[in-house]
């Protein structure tokens, strides 16, 4: 079966937008909810790990991460509604198959992660004395949270490297399905692509969860310890170096072991390669970064902007190479670029305005909290 | 038919939609009226300088992020998904249409999150003009997200000039905004009543912070109720006449409208002359019992709104069967199973002797062994029929519906099922196919039942 053929007809709405809009605020959304995402995906294992070593320094990182937590998720969930959203305008017609082949799986996404956010709050109501005092199970709670955490990544994967993979669907479908109706049962598994793409997203994770120790060290924890911010500059460093390992062990694997022969042309031909080498090569600026911190006795504000914006790249070069790759492996079907293009313009400008004012009101609501908590606990 | 139809064997897939929408909308509603509860308190708190009530504010306000944006927040998430998954070409239309409200919802949710920590979190560390502007810009998000969403899923009821003006405000200023923001305004404010009921009574033991709580929240409750049926004969004047014509003709529609309004009125009166004007009835059982009407009048109102939409999902554009309106002659004249891409895959993977070059040969259809035209009969029937009809048991079953029908019954209502009941869809396919269709129903067709007596022998 050709699976051209099960690609849904153009919607006669056309896109509302030109495809460049609609791709960039994807891919900026990605980026945007990857931050959190990659904070609980990562930060959570890592908190955990930190607490069971009984290392005095680990344990203030730990609940340091764990009480922000709560409020980490909430904005990464809301900033994902973005993504979601213009992946369905533009990417409809593989989307939709994809996720209703998965269904259960994709489904499941919803209850694992009200149970994993609540078992975040029982973690951190204990840590804040607030609820469970002297009992185990919210450190049981953190734990499932954890994992649950994890495998919500992992049927995300699934769902999007599922979405690229057209030619899988026809197998799928005829096996999983009931008089032509699928059960929505299936995963992606048989993808080459899908567990070294799982695994690189988590050593992206552990990076940024190591340029986040770093920030937050040197932005928040004004009354933290100096011995504390010693270790911090050395437990970044150790952990950014986990990290960037990981992920050129498994970036290489996706990318030279999985991608499709249209993904390696486009990838590995001028003058997109200088994007895969800056994909490739961008964590080790940071690197270098922390290791020149490695010794020293204090944090550094500029130094942990600085990593901050970088790490923000990092992840912002990845999501543009994955989009790419995306685009090459979609486009041996059909082209997105080429649909109908029917702007709505005044409903675009007032989302632009809302956009820029609603920033504008948060970073000044922000601004203005903060600095009054300051002076009522100064 | 554009896509994979997703089978849920009992339920249909379009129930997990409503079982996920009612699960979300008890608590979305607490997330616009809890706001503006915590808003307006708050500062009738801090006027007066009632330390207590504060206190307790303070601690309702961590119940409410609990609730609103843990749950109330995935849940809706979680909405998205199911339609996605259940009515994608709906989804699909809606997307395309309304993109741009929905990233303005967006913004408005991102601004509700970050008021809301500030709100909570930095309780007791800001100056009270500060504290109360968090709990300002969220009341004023909140209610900004349900007036877009409003307009977007009123829409869907009643388009207003979106058939001849394709612009997305033609859509979102429809005949069903305004009654519907109005009722759900209200819905917000009456739930949320219950929900600091169902609180306070269990975490306040002092009698008169209680009866005080108690009695301020009669007020927007009763606002509330009063909205709510405001809103509901809005909503009825600007129905469509066929939506008009489904809640006139169906009984358990009919029923369901009787019991909103019942219970909406129990409610009004219970809150008058209870918490209102004799406070001191607020017990765990009585907020129970409260919540439980609330809950029971919103979920069948959510009920009663989908079920009179039928047989769209967006009104004279997308059928509840995934397919567009306009779409049905062409599907008429070279039939559902070509015209479907997935339907047409499978059977070119399937029947590929039924293929005259790339088109289906309608006639060749009988000349396949029995099995195989009942196994398309099936395919008909998951993607044209399941949306609405699980098969032998469940959710409205088709099997029990023509149950003892003749063939001459069943081909009929095959053919014209828009004729049987102006709320199906009607049959878009060719003669052939609704021959293959009858077959296959009418072995599914369980027996008439035995032991009925009409005063002669059968």
């Amino acid at each position: 079966m050709d699976p051209a053929t099960l690609i849904a007809p153009s919607s006669p709405l056309g896109y509302p937008a030109p495809y460049w809009f609609l791709v960039l605020f994807k891919v900026l959304g990605f980026v945007l909810h990857s931050v959190p995402m990659n904070l609980w995906y990562a930060g959570i294992i890592i908190a955990l790990l930190l607490r069971a070593f009984r290392n005095e320094n680990g344990r203030i990182f730990s609940d340091r991460l764990m009480k922000q937590m709560p409020i980490i998720i909430a904005l990464g969930v809301n900033l994902g509604i973005v993504p979601l959203l213009f992946v369905q305008v533009a990417y409809y017609k593989a989307f939709y198959p994809a996720t209703i082949l998965m269904a259960w799986p994709w489904l499941a996404i919803i209850a694992l992660l009200t149970v994993a956010y609540y078992g975040v709050y029982a973690y951190t109501s204990s840590l804040k004395g607030i609820a469970f005092k002297d009992s185990r199970w919210p450190l049981w709670a953190g734990w499932i949270s954890a994992i649950f955490f994890v495998i919500i990544g992992f049927l995300f994967v699934n769902g999007f490297s599922l979405m690229a993979n057209l030619s899988a669907w026809p197998e799928i479908w005829k096996n999983t399905s009931v008089a032509g109706a699928p059960l929505g049962t299936a995963l992606n598994t048989d993808d080459n692509s899908l567990w070294p793409r799982w695994l690189m997203m988590f050593g992206l994770a552990i990076m940024t969860t190591a340029a986040y120790s770093f920030f937050d060290c040197a932005f928040l924890a004004d009354k933290e310890s100096l011995a504390y911010k010693r270790w911090i500059n050395g437990f970044a460093f150790k952990l950014y170096t986990i990290g960037m390992l990981w992920f050129a062990l498994f970036g290489l694997w996706y990318s030279i072991g999985t991608w499709s022969n249209q993904a390696k042309q486009v990838m590995f031909a001028t003058p997109t390669i200088i994007l895969t080498a800056a994909t490739a090569l961008s964590p080790g600026l940071i690197w270098l970064v922390l290791l020149s911190r490695f010794h020293k006795e204090r944090d550094s504000k500029p130094a942990a902007l600085f990593i901050a914006i970088c790490q923000f790249l990092v992840l912002g070069l990845n999501g543009i190479s994955r989009q790419i790759v995306q685009n090459a492996d979609i486009g041996i079907y059909f082209d997105v670029t080429t649909e109908q293009v029917n702007i709505q313009w005044s409903p675009m400008i007032l989302f632009l305005l809302l956009f820029v004012a609603g920033l504008f009101t948060i970073i000044w609501l922000l601004n203005k909290a903060i600095v009054e908590a300051r002076k009522s606990t100064a | 038919m554009h896509y994979p139809w997703w089978y849920v064997p009992f339920l249909t897939s379009p129930m997990l939609i409503a079982i996920v929408s009612v699960l979300h909308i008890v608590v979305s509603h607490y997330a616009v009226g809890g706001g503006m509860f915590l808003a307006f308190e708050t500062r009738f708190a801090y006027k007066s300088g009632n330390n207590n009530y504060l206190d307790y504010l303070h601690r309702h306000a961590w119940f409410f992020i609990l609730v609103t944006v843990v749950y109330g927040a995935i849940t809706g998430v979680g909405i998205w998904w199911t339609i996605g998954l259940a009515s994608p070409l709906a989804t699909e239309t809606l997307i395309h249409t309304f993109v741009f409200a929905w990233a303005m919802e967006y913004v408005f949710f991102i601004l509700e999150i970050v008021s809301a920590f500030v709100f909570f979190y930095f309780w007791g560390k800001l100056t009270e003009k500060t504290h109360l502007l968090a709990a300002n810009i969220y009341a004023f998000s909140a209610w900004m997200s349900l007036f877009i969403i409003t307009g977007i899923t009123a829409y869907m009821l009643n388009p207003g000039a979106i058939p001849s003006d394709q612009s997305m405000w033609a859509g979102f200023f429809n005949p069903q905004l305004i009654p519907q923001v109005l009722a759900r305004t209200g819905g917000a404010f009456l739930l949320t009543s219950l929900y600091v009921f169902l609180h306070a009574s269990f975490k306040v033991k002092d009698k008169d912070l209680r009866n005080l709580i108690e009695k301020r929240s009669a007020k927007p409750a009763l606002w509330g109720a009063i909205f709510v049926t405001l809103g509901g004969i809005g909503w009825y004047l600007m129905l469509p006449e066929s939506a008009k014509a489904a809640l006139a003709a169906a009984s358990v529609l009919n029923v369901l409208m009787v019991l909103i309004f019942a219970l909406t009125a129990a409610v009004f009166a219970l809150m008058y002359f209870g918490p209102y004007k004799n406070p001191g009835w607020l017990s765990p059982g009585f907020a129970i019992l409260f919540f439980i009407c609330g809950f029971a009048a919103i979920s069948t109102g959510e009920y009663v709104r989908e079920a009179v939409r039928k047989p769209y999902i967006i009104y004279n554009d997308v059928l509840g069967n995934q397919i567009r309106a306009r779409e049905i002659p062409g599907l008429i004249k070279i039939g559902y199973l070509e015209g479907g891409r997935w339907t047409y895959a499978w059977m070119k993977s399937n029947y590929p002797q039924v293929f005259t070059g790339e088109n289906i040969d309608e006639k060749l259809l009988f000349e396949l062994p029995e099995p195989d035209q009942l196994q398309i009969g099936a395919v008909l029937f998951q993607y044209h029929c399941n949306d609405c009809h699980a098969l032998r048991e469940g959710y409205s079953p088709v099997g029990h519906m023509i149950r003892g029908w003749t063939r001459e019954m069943i081909k009929s209502t095959v053919m014209h099922p828009e004729k049987a009941a102006f709320f199906m869809p009607p049959f878009a396919g060719t003669p052939e196919e609704a021959e293959i269709l009858t077959e296959f129903l009418e072995k599914l067709a369980p027996a008439h039942p035995a032991g009925m007596y009409y005063g002669k022998q059968q």
